[in-house]
């Protein structure tokens, strides 16, 4: 056990950076606090001509938040044996105050990775007063900046050190934006409607271009699959799910192979069906009755097993719901859900309960969101049947790219 | 000037009709623009948003302006809004419209930054980057009109793809002074050496006042370099109050001086957290108060903040830009 003194986050990077002067050990503990809200023990498996295995336990059952070995890294650098360490990329990655909890847990996972603080202040007349400290000190490096869009407000200060950065002479830039909002509600039906996704791309793709060349563009499970064609050519999209993530986490569980995988319409069978694919599935749609529409079951069997439905994201959680009352309706045994976007304005996500067994009806046993969405993550953190899985493994591969 | 009609062709009279979309928070100077002539019409948007806070738009009659010279006014009051109306912005040009003009009469943010180390971040030029990548129209490039932009070199900020049109406030000061009783008593002064350079060759048949600022010790105070205010009606002439501080130091050095009344005129009324409050009559002793102090309706939130509230005045910006929409 760690002792009790708790490590901040910078603490546990000067750590980690004297551990990995160590050409071979094999088995290390360390325990984080982060911010006091979870704590979980990462064990280092082993260090020498090998790409470091990671594993994550929960400790204290409170508010897990799971960070899993990010397995594109492991794919890679398994064909680059002793090289792997060499080949890795130091990356300052700068950081907004929403997203600064998953900053520090990306750093958290590799040594290549620093974190960097920019003074975010404002003039009286409310528009920014931002300074980057050290700025020469990036000249030369492969800086990163991890948004969050979460609200319009947010979108202009933020966008001037996107701007800003890759002037600064850089080796290269990576914006890590998790959740690209708009557009989730937004249908071009007619003329004269406004495409606010479009409008934002559009802001994204006009991103200078560094000695890197263009900017890379991180995001997870964008909603409309054509939104990787609204970018221009100055600007390189990445485009990541975090269905690994929940792939990972049903692996875990006692009653794995009882899983079906639930999608509650077409276009989320589109998005993820692919990556799912060894699980048994289920489709729903939306059917119109009379003035309604209805969620039904249009294949597959729910009865007896642990359904999941899968998301991009909840909004208001109706459409979840829904599709919820009509698995249970069809058996299943118990009904979990997974998005990787938790937007949940005004709260929505009180609707959700616990099942703690026997109500798939009325509850769900797990509901998992990863912490694309900082806002949510603050306030579902400790409550059932949330959990959170972590994007950080994920995001500190893809700075490697 | 007649027309000659037997001329037959077209000499162009430049009337272009003109459909105007406005933001919420300027519908009040749309309508003002609108009235001021008959080629302008009036367009509406749907402004709202969904639960997640983002926006929810809507272009009425968005077939009706295929072929139309569009404008857009907008306000960047606070970062908040900005979004929404850039959306719009990026969205109208694409709509087949014959060409396309954006009015921010304000240009707002760079008003107190100052690069003057490397990780200073340019929020100016963040913006003039925004709106320099609006689409191009069947028009050609974007016209954006701004009236007395702080920097003079923000004019340099923008692209290619847009034409900065840049307008001034100052000749409607000029024609309110000319209606005021001791018109032949109006000297003009200059809170600082960047104003003077904004402003002193329109009112160049002014009598001129320079202040600058002196440093004393710790403090910075407001002294006056050249030109005598004794007498006199002293309007201080800047391009935007936010605090109001510099104006207060600067009245205080000319009543010092023996000017007989001062005024202000400011083409952009920004105060932040009311601080206007500071210049009403009640607050500041009346007779050393400011006899009037004029802005423009660039700022909406002021301008209705300060409605019939001595001393202020506010000259519209109206008529203006009704004649640059015909540009």
């Amino acid at each position: 056990m760690a002792a009790s003194s708790p490590p901040l986050p910078s603490y546990f990077l000067s750590r980690r950076k004297s551990l990995s002067s160590f050409t071979s050990f094999k088995h290390c503990s360390i325990s984080l606090h982060d911010e006091k809200r979870c704590r979980f023990r990462c064990h280092i498996k082993s260090f020498e001509n090998q790409p470091p295995n990671w594993s994550v336990d929960v400790l204290s059952g409170t508010e897990p938040v799971h960070l899993n070995s990010p397995s594109p890294m492991t794919m890679a650098s398994a064909s680059a044996s002793d090289s792997s360490v060499k080949t890795v990329k130091r990356v300052c990655l700068f950081y907004c105050d929403e997203t600064k909890a998953l900053a520090e847990r990306i750093a958290a996972e590799s040594d290549a990775i620093e974190l960097r603080n920019i003074n975010w202040r404002t003039f009286e007349d409310g528009f920014p007063n931002l300074f980057i400290p050290n700025a020469q000190g990036i000249r030369g490096q492969n800086v990163a900046f991890l948004a969050s869009f979460s609200s319009p407000s947010v979108i202009f200060e933020q966008l001037s050190v996107i701007y800003a950065l890759p002037k600064l002479f850089i080796s290269s830039f990576t914006l890590v934006l998790p959740f690209f909002p708009t557009g989730t509600s937004e249908r071009m039906e007619d003329e004269g409607d406004v495409a606010t996704a479009f409008t934002l791309a559009r802001i994204l793709s006009n991103i200078p271009t560094s000695r890197g060349g263009p900017t890379s563009l991180v995001t997870f499970d964008i909603h409309a699959l054509q939104e990787r064609f609204y970018f221009g050519d100055n600007i390189l999209p990445c485009f990541e799910s975090g269905i690994p993530l929940l792939m990972n986490r049903l692996q875990q569980l006692p009653d794995s192979d009882k899983i079906s995988i639930a999608f509650p319409d077409d276009g989320a069978w589109k998005r993820f069906h692919k990556q799912l694919q060894h699980f048994p599935t289920i489709v729903c749609n939306k059917v119109r009755i009379g003035d309604k529409r209805i969620v039904r079951i249009k294949e597959g069997e729910a009865a007896g097993r642990h359904v999941v439905i899968v998301d991009d994201l909840v909004q208001s959680g109706g459409t979840l719901i829904e599709c919820q009352k009509a698995l249970a309706a069809d058996g299943a045994a118990k009904i979990s859900a997974y998005v990787t976007h938790g937007i949940f304005p005004n709260r929505s996500w009180q609707r959700f309960e616990h099942d703690n067994g026997g109500r798939p009806e009325n509850g769900l046993t797990y509901f998992w969101i990863t912490d694309s969405c900082p806002g949510t993550v603050k306030e579902v953190m400790s409550k059932a049947p949330f959990e959170i899985l972590s994007l950080a493994g994920s995001i500190a591969s893809a700075l490697q790219i | 000037m007649e027309n000659n009609n037997d001329m037959g062709e077209l000499k162009s009279t430049n009337k272009k009709q003109v459909l105007l979309f406005y933001c919420v928070e300027c519908e009040e100077l749309a309508r003002k623009v609108a009235a001021h002539s008959q080629l302008i019409t009036l367009q509406s948007i749907n402004w709202r948003s969904f639960d997640d806070g983002f926006p929810n738009l809507y272009i009425n009659n968005a077939h009706d302006i295929r072929g139309q010279h569009v404008a857009f006014l907008a306000s960047f009051s606070s970062p908040a809004v900005i979004f929404e109306q850039l959306s719009v912005i990026y969205s109208l040009p694409r709509l087949f419209v014959a060409s396309f003009t954006l009015v921010l009469p304000f240009f707002p943010t760079g008003s107190f930054e100052r690069m003057e180390e490397e990780g200073d971040v340019a929020t100016a030029f963040t913006m003039a980057r925004i709106l320099s990548n609006i689409p191009i129209s069947r028009g050609g490039p974007t016209s954006v009109v701004i009236y007395d932009i702080h920097a003079l070199q923000e004019r340099f900020y923008f692209g290619d793809h847009v034409l900065p049109l840049f307008e001034t406030g100052i000749p409607l000061l000029k024609q309110r002074l000319h209606q005021l009783p001791d018109a032949d008593k109006i000297v003009v002064a200059f809170p600082d050496d960047g104003a003077w350079k904004r402003f002193h060759k329109l009112l160049d048949h002014f009598p001129t006042v320079i202040c600058t600022k002196v440093r004393e010790g710790d403090k910075r105070i407001v002294r006056l370099k050249e030109g005598n205010p004794a007498d006199c009606h002293v309007v201080i002439v800047d391009d935007l109050v936010q605090s109001g501080g510099t104006l207060i130091e600067c009245q205080k050095v000319l009543l010092a001086h023996g000017a007989a009344k001062v005024s202000a005129y400011v083409t952009h009324g920004v105060f932040p957290k009311r601080s206007w409050e500071r210049f009403t009559r009640k607050n500041d002793g009346s007779e050393k108060g400011f006899a009037y102090f004029w802005i423009t309706d660039s700022c909406p939130h002021t301008v209705k903040a300060i409605e019939n509230t001595a001393p202020f005045e506010v000259l519209s910006l109206a008529g203006s830009i009704a004649d640059a929409l015909q540009i």
